[in-house]
Order: structure tokens, then C-alpha cells, then sequence
């Protein structure tokens, strides 16, 4: 009951993923999640498309009312929650780190970044680097209480080394792991456990 | 007084009396010290040398003798600025800032306003008689040594405005404490700045660039000036040229009153310099020079940020002004022809997506002047797109599988309708601003975007044909002309095309000049891809097609040997084959 819940939260933070983009998220293994979606799959909770996994409607109906109670224990802990709020005031400076890499502010008009200065650039990752440290305490206090969250840091980690080294699509690509990628998902994820919605 | 230096064994004056070396005092340091000796106005620096850093990484403390050091320091800083640091009825206020000899990641951000506590506030809500101000200085200090000493996220301040409760959250979150003695601040700033030499980040762009361990950063330590003293304070930024057009007029913003936040956060809308001028003329004549001054010791259009302080200059840093390609274009072509630059150096400064930049397709002069404006927006995402408005990402998706030109409208966009902005050629949403999901990932796809056109957009616009301008944020009924803009025809790039062709090492023909024995690459598989170029052009004299005019594609054609290649522009490969023979060696 509790891991066909989570195979279902996996596809809904991947929105459309493959069973190992899937388990990655969730933290069971592989073979699981695959049993999981083939059950889900017969009972029409969940859609196979191209080998990419997609809730139903009635999947996702069913997977947003077992959420407060899969979660309950996280919504009544303050220290969990006090992590959340610091979460999301991280996430008001990781959207205006990515606005300024994907836009430059010139005599004040913004124009767009067309990443010919390398300098300015290495100045936008040298903040997410900043930013990432911030977030990483958080992910510790977070993981502490829902060890699986713990991903995430591996994975922002990753990206952020690959921008570092120079391969800038891994900032914030919308078809690739890239930092911007895996925190929409993780902020998606953390939305789902505490039952907020996203505010622009 | 302008004559006393400070020469100790770890902290040097910036007085600009000299111009220390660079591996001694860090890149930030130097450019202070060199401003100085152009004798321009800036506020009173002194450096704590990169020894007292290797000092530091070999013991793990800090060395014996610096907190002497620094104290002498400060009290020189008093001596020049006529303020007390840490007491008195007029508080010095510092800066402290991370200063490696090769500028790094990883090294710690400035941390302004040390010195502030909760005595030092009430004097400097007396001496500006602006309660807010002090409380506003003393907030920022907090929040900068808590995201940035302590690494832990800052709360907002509570509707009560309650500071002591705030800070307390703050220290508790970093299971640390910030201190109230300013001394202690300082030396606990300076600490974090050598610990932040090796960071992760650091460390690694060392390792990856092949720089020594041992180099060390220095730190600088500024007085801090308030263009918010008076109406005779303000403070601004000013480009030696125009940075949006080129166009070799000074350009700038000031306000009157305000700190340098004030002006970078948008809470106030800043005036031009004719107020600067009306208000503070003598800083204004002085600040004109000083941009002209920088522009020609520098060989470079300059951003100058600088402050008023009860009508005194002071200039807080002078860097290479960024420009939009147009303006990148005018100022190569100008400084040459004035006689500032050389050719070469001209061409060096533009580089080929400045270049494409300018010629990418635009609406036709005059063609949204009778054109209907169906609804505006912010525009977040350049260039312009034409299709079907559809309103969900599904729709978006199967239309145009059928060949359909669509663009897709919705409230707001979310992860869910990424599948759709992949397909569209343009997107249109009703809420939101420039860090909304559609604008991000709309700039992600280099897809024309208009945000926060307003309730009721999607719905007026469903179902008909528009035309997107990405630019500018306006939505027109029909499909617009758009116009290819030419190179031979704009005065600018003709003439750096002039340049290019004589420096190129590399001819690039227009393709109705092309020779007959010229390989064609579009029609051969792979082609497209640059990885495969050397492979499918050895033994050639001359390609076109394929991926052969990007800047890989050029230095792909260098490497085989090609004696030319055919496109359209030329102008971006010239530039791309200037720039390769110019790189250096190594990454």
C-alpha cells in the first residue's frame, strides 16, 4: 500500500518518466517499481506511453487524497515544516538566480543572456553554488525525516558540478537532469508531502 | 592626511601612492589601488595581504599579530573618513570583501555594513534622521553574515518588525552566534574569508584550471559611504557609452538620496543624470571626467558604480560594461575609428551570436502599426512567433503534429505543459512575471513569451491566428510580416565585414560567389552535427551546408586545412574564424 503510494508519487514529481526515473525519485528498487506500474497500469491508475509512465485522471484524483494521510506525521512536525518554510524562501532566490542566467539587466533594460560573456555566466553559477550551500542544510534537516529526499542533494550536487566544469546546459535545461530540473521536481515533491500549491 | 600610509607585515593602505602587486593584494584590491593612482575619488580600502591567508592555512588560526594590525587599520580608516568604527555620535561603518589575485568561485561574497549594533544604530538613525535607514543597515548586515558567514537561509522579518527575535531565529538556525562587537565581526568576516579559499568550490576550479593551492586570497576591508545623508547624497551608475545602442553619449541613473541597493532592487525608479547635475554638479563635472578618464586607461566602454556622500564623489567600482549586441557592434566599430582600439581588437570584441543576434528575424519596420494589439504583457522571451492560439498543452501537442503553427495561451504554465511550449511558437500567459515557470522555461526553449497579459486573455484569444512579440510583450491579430535583416545592408556590420574579410584567415563566400568544386554537405547524413564535420571534410579545399558556418563548424573547417567555406551571412563565421586563431592554447 505504502510503496504502490510512492510508485504514484514518483510519476506525478516526474510528471512522464520511465521506471528507473521513477525509482530514482522514490528510492525503491527497480524491479518494485516495475510490479507496482504494471498493477497500476491494470486497474487504469496509470498510462504507459513510449515506456514513459503518466497518472490517469482517476490516478491522480486517488493519489492527491492519500496524501494527507500518507504524510501526516511530516504536516504535525514543526521541525519539518520550519525546514519546508526555509525550503521555499531558498526557492524565491533560486527563481531570481535563474531569471539573471537566463537574462541580463544592461542600463537598466533586461535583455536576454546569450552566454557570450563567460564571465558573467561563471558569476550566475558562482551564486547558485552559494545558493546550493544554503539548500543543502536544508535537505539534511529535511532527509532527517523522509530519508529518500536525500536524492535530490546528490542530484542537484551533480548538475551544479557539470555547469561548474564549464557545460552550462546543466543550469537550466527543461529536457535534461539540469539543477533547474531537479529542484522543480523536489519543490513539486515537497509541495505534495506538506498538500501546498505552487505559487507564482 | 592624505599622505599617511599604512605599511604593516599582513595589512597594506590602498592610498594609490603605489600599485602593490597583484599576488600579494588580489584583483579587487589592485583595482582600487590602481583608481587611486589615476587619482580618482574612492572610499578609504586598506588590504590584508594574501600572506596573512597562507598564514592562516598553515597554522589553521590566525596570525598572532593581525588583530593589532587591524585595529591600526581601523584607526587609520577613522583618521581618513573622520568617523569612529564601532562608538561615537558618527559611526564608520565597512565592507569586507574576498580578494584573490585570479577571481574564483567559491570565495566569499561582500558583506556590507560591519560595525552596526544596536548603539551604533541609534547614532546613525541621529546623525540621518532617518529611523528606517539604521534600521535597514543593521537588517542587511544581519542577513548578509547569516546567508553568508553562517551559509544558513534568512527568515523574512516578522510583521511586528521585531529585529532581536529575527536575529535570534537567524542564530538559531545556524546553532551559531552573530556578534554585536564590531571588532569581533570583523575578524570573524575576515576568518570566513579565508576559510572560503577552500571551499568545495574553490578547491575544484583550482584543481580544473591548474592554479596553486598556495596563491591565497587577500581581503579588503572599505569604508562604507551613504548616498542617503542628505539631499546633497545619492548614489547611480553610469556607462562611458550608451550600453543598449552604442551610442558614444554617457549614459546613466541616479537617485537622489538612496543607497546602492535602492537602485539594483527597483523599490524606487531611478531619474537620469540631469538631476545629478542639478543636485550635486560639482560630483556630477567630476564623475563625467572620471567615466572618460577609466574609458581611456582602460581601453574599454566603462560601468562605473558610485556615491554621493553630502555632495563628495566617490567611485565604488569600475568594470567592462556589458552591452546588447548592437551596442557591442557600435562601440568595436566607434572605439576603432576613433582611434582608442586597433582593427584587430575591434574584431575581437563581437562575436558571431552578437552578430546573428542582430540579423535574426525581425517584425517589418512598420507592420505593427496597423496591425491590432489583441493584448500585452511582459515580454520575457525574445523573437517573434506566429500560429494558431490554443489553450492546453495536449491541443498544443496534437495540432501540431499536423503540421499546424500554434501558440499556446494558458492562466499559468507548470511542469504539466512542457510537452506543449516544446511544439509552440510562442507562449502567452495571464499571470506571472520574469521568474514565472512560463518565462524560464520559455527562455530555457528560446521561445518568444509574453506573461501576465491579465484574466480573460486566454479566452479572447483562443482559436485565432497572432503574431508574438517576444520583445516587447505584445500579441497582434494576424500573421505579421517578419523581415530577414541583411548584412551588406546596415552600415555598422558592413563595415566590420569589411575588417573581417582582410583578417580572417579563412574565406567565407556568399553562396552565388561559391566555386563549382564545392562540397555540399546538407546532403550527407550527420552533417548537422559538428562532431562529425572532421571526419566528413578531410582532404576538401572547400564546404558549405551542414553545420559548417557555426563557430565549431568554422574551427572544424581551420583544423582540416580548408582554404574556404560558403554561407550566408559571412559575417558570423569570419568573426568565428578570427576568434580561433586568436584563443589560447590551453581549455
Amino acid at each position: 500500500m505504502r510503496d504502490m503510494h510512492l510508485v504514484m508519487h514518483g510519476i506525478a514529481v516526474k510528471k512522464y518518466g520511465t521506471v528507473e526515473d521513477i525509482s530514482s525519485v522514490v528510492g525503491l528498487a527497480v524491479e518494485t517499481v516495475k510490479d507496482h506500474l504494471d498493477q497500476a497500469v491494470t486497474t487504469g491508475r496509470v498510462n504507459e506511453v513510449n515506456g514513459k509512465f503518466m497518472l490517469t485522471p482517476i490516478g491522480q484524483i486517488t493519489l492527491k487524497s492519500s496524501y494527507a494521510k500518507a504524510y501526516a506525521s511530516h504536516r504535525d512536525d514543526p521541525g519539518f515544516m520550519a525546514a519546508y518554510e526555509e525550503f521555499e524562501k531558498v526557492n524565491t532566490d533560486l527563481k531570481q538566480v535563474i531569471t539573471d542566467w537566463q537574462t541580463m539587466k544592461l542600463g537598466g533594460q533586461t535583455v536576454p543572456n546569450d552566454h557570450s560573456d563567460s564571465g558573467y555566466d561563471s558569476k550566475v553559477i558562482d551564486r547558485l553554488g552559494d545558493l546550493h550551500e544554503r539548500v543543502e542544510t536544508v535537505l539534511d534537516r529535511l532527509s532527517a525525516k523522509e530519508p529518500r529526499l536525500k536524492i535530490y542533494k546528490e542530484k542537484l550536487l551533480a548538475a551544479l558540478e557539470k555547469a561548474e566544469d564549464g557545460d552550462i546546459k546543466w543550469v537550466s535545461d527543461a529536457s535534461i537532469e539540469s539543477y533547474h530540473t531537479v529542484w522543480f521536481e523536489l519543490h513539486e515533491d515537497l509541495l505534495r508531502i506538506v498538500g501546498r500549491n505552487r505559487e507564482e | 592626511m592624505q599622505g599617511e600610509k599604512l605599511h604593516g607585515k599582513w595589512i597594506l593602505s590602498l592610498d594609490g601612492s603605489e600599485v602593490p602587486d597583484r599576488n600579494l593584494i588580489g584583483g579587487k584590491a589592485w583595482s582600487i589601488a590602481h583608481m587611486r593612482s589615476l587619482d580618482l575619488p574612492v572610499p578609504p580600502a586598506f588590504v590584508i595581504t594574501t600572506n596573512a591567508c597562507a598564514q592562516f592555512r598553515e597554522t589553521g588560526t590566525m596570525p598572532d599579530d593581525l588583530e593589532a594590525e587591524l585595529q591600526a587599520g581601523m584607526a587609520w580608516l577613522e583618521r581618513q573618513t573622520g568617523r569612529r568604527y564601532g562608538s561615537g555620535d558618527k559611526p564608520l561603518l565597512v565592507s569586507v570583501r574576498s580578494g584573490a589575485p585570479i577571481s574564483m568561485p567559491g570565495m566569499m561574497d561582500t558583506i556590507l555594513n560591519l560595525g552596526i549594533n544596536d548603539e551604533t544604530a541609534l547614532a546613525l538613525a541621529a546623525e540621518s534622521g532617518d529611523d528606517e535607514f539604521a534600521r535597514d543597515t543593521y537588517r542587511r548586515f544581519y542577513e548578509l553574515y547569516g546567508e553568508i558567514v553562517l551559509k544558513v537561509p534568512v527568515p523574512e522579518v516578522g510583521a511586528d518588525g521585531d529585529l532581536q527575535g529575527w536575529r535570534s531565529r537567524i542564530e538559531a538556525a545556524a546553532d551559531r552566534r552573530i556578534p554585536s562587537d564590531p571588532l569581533e565581526q570583523l575578524k570573524h568576516t575576515v576568518e570566513a574569508v579565508f576559510r572560503s579559499w577552500d571551499s568545495r568550490r574553490a578547491k575544484r576550479y583550482r584543481k580544473h584550471h591548474d592554479i596553486s593551492d598556495d596563491l591565497g586570497t587577500a581581503v579588503v576591508v572599505q569604508a562604507m559611504i551613504f548616498g542617503n545623508l542628505d539631499e546633497n547624497s545619492g548614489t547611480g551608475v553610469l556607462f562611458s557609452r550608451n550600453p543598449l545602442t552604442g551610442e558614444p553619449q554617457s549614459y546613466g541613473e541616479y537617485l537622489c538620496r538612496a543607497q546602492g541597493e535602492d537602485v539594483v532592487s527597483g523599490k524606487f525608479t531611478p531619474c537620469t543624470l540631469d538631476d545629478m547635475r542639478d543636485s550635486a554638479p560639482e560630483a556630477y563635472g567630476l564623475l563625467i571626467e572620471a567615466a572618460h578618464k577609466l574609458e581611456v586607461a582602460n581601453r574599454e566602454v566603462q560601468d562605473i558604480e558610485f556615491t554621493v556622500q553630502n555632495g563628495t564623489l566617490y567611485l565604488l567600482q569600475s568594470r567592462t560594461a556589458k552591452r546588447s549586441p548592437i551596442a557591442a557592434v557600435r562601440t568595436a566599430v566607434d572605439m576603432c575609428r576613433e582611434g582608442e582600439i586597433t582593427v584587430e581588437e575591434a574584431l575581437q570584441r563581437v562575436n558571431s551570436c552578437q552578430v546573428r543576434s542582430m540579423l535574426s528575424p525581425r517584425l517589418k519596420d512598420g507592420a505593427a502599426d496597423n496591425a491590432e494589439l489583441l493584448a500585452s504583457g511582459l515580454g520575457v522571451s525574445h523573437g517573434i512567433g506566429t500560429g494558431l492560439v490554443v489553450t492546453s498543452a495536449d491541443e498544443a501537442e496534437s495540432l501540431a503534429q499536423s503540421g499546424q503553427d500554434v501558440v499556446l495561451a494558458t492562466p499559468t504554465t507548470s511542469p504539466d505543459d512542457v510537452h506543449g511550449m516544446l511544439v509552440a511558437r510562442a507562449v502567452i500567459t495571464e499571470q506571472g512575471g520574469s521568474t514565472s515557470h512560463a518565462a524560464v522555461v520559455g527562455r530555457a526553449l528560446g521561445l518568444p513569451s509574453v506573461v501576465g497579459c491579465g484574466s480573460g486573455t486566454v479566452t479572447s484569444l483562443a482559436g485565432r491566428v497572432v503574431t508574438v512579440d517576444g520583445e516587447h510583450g505584445n500579441v497582434y491579430a494576424g500573421a505579421l510580416e517578419v523581415v530577414q535583416p541583411c548584412e551588406t545592408e546596415d552600415g555598422l556590420l558592413d563595415t566590420l565585414l569589411e575588417w573581417a574579410r582582410e583578417h580572417s584567415p579563412l574565406a567565407v563566400y556568399r553562396p552565388e560567389d561559391a566555386p563549382e568544386d564545392t562540397l555540399d554537405l546538407d546532403g550527407l547524413d550527420d552533417a548537422a552535427d559538428p562532431e562529425n564535420l572532421p571526419r566528413l571534410i578531410e582532404g576538401v579545399t572547400g564546404a558549405r551546408g551542414g553545420a559548417i558556418a557555426s563557430d565549431e563548424g568554422v574551427a572544424a573547417a581551420m583544423a582540416a586545412g580548408l582554404r574556404y567555406i560558403v554561407a550566408n551571412p559571412t559575417l558570423p563565421p569570419l568573426l568565428a574564424a578570427i576568434h580561433v586563431l586568436n584563443q589560447p592554447k590551453s581549455h
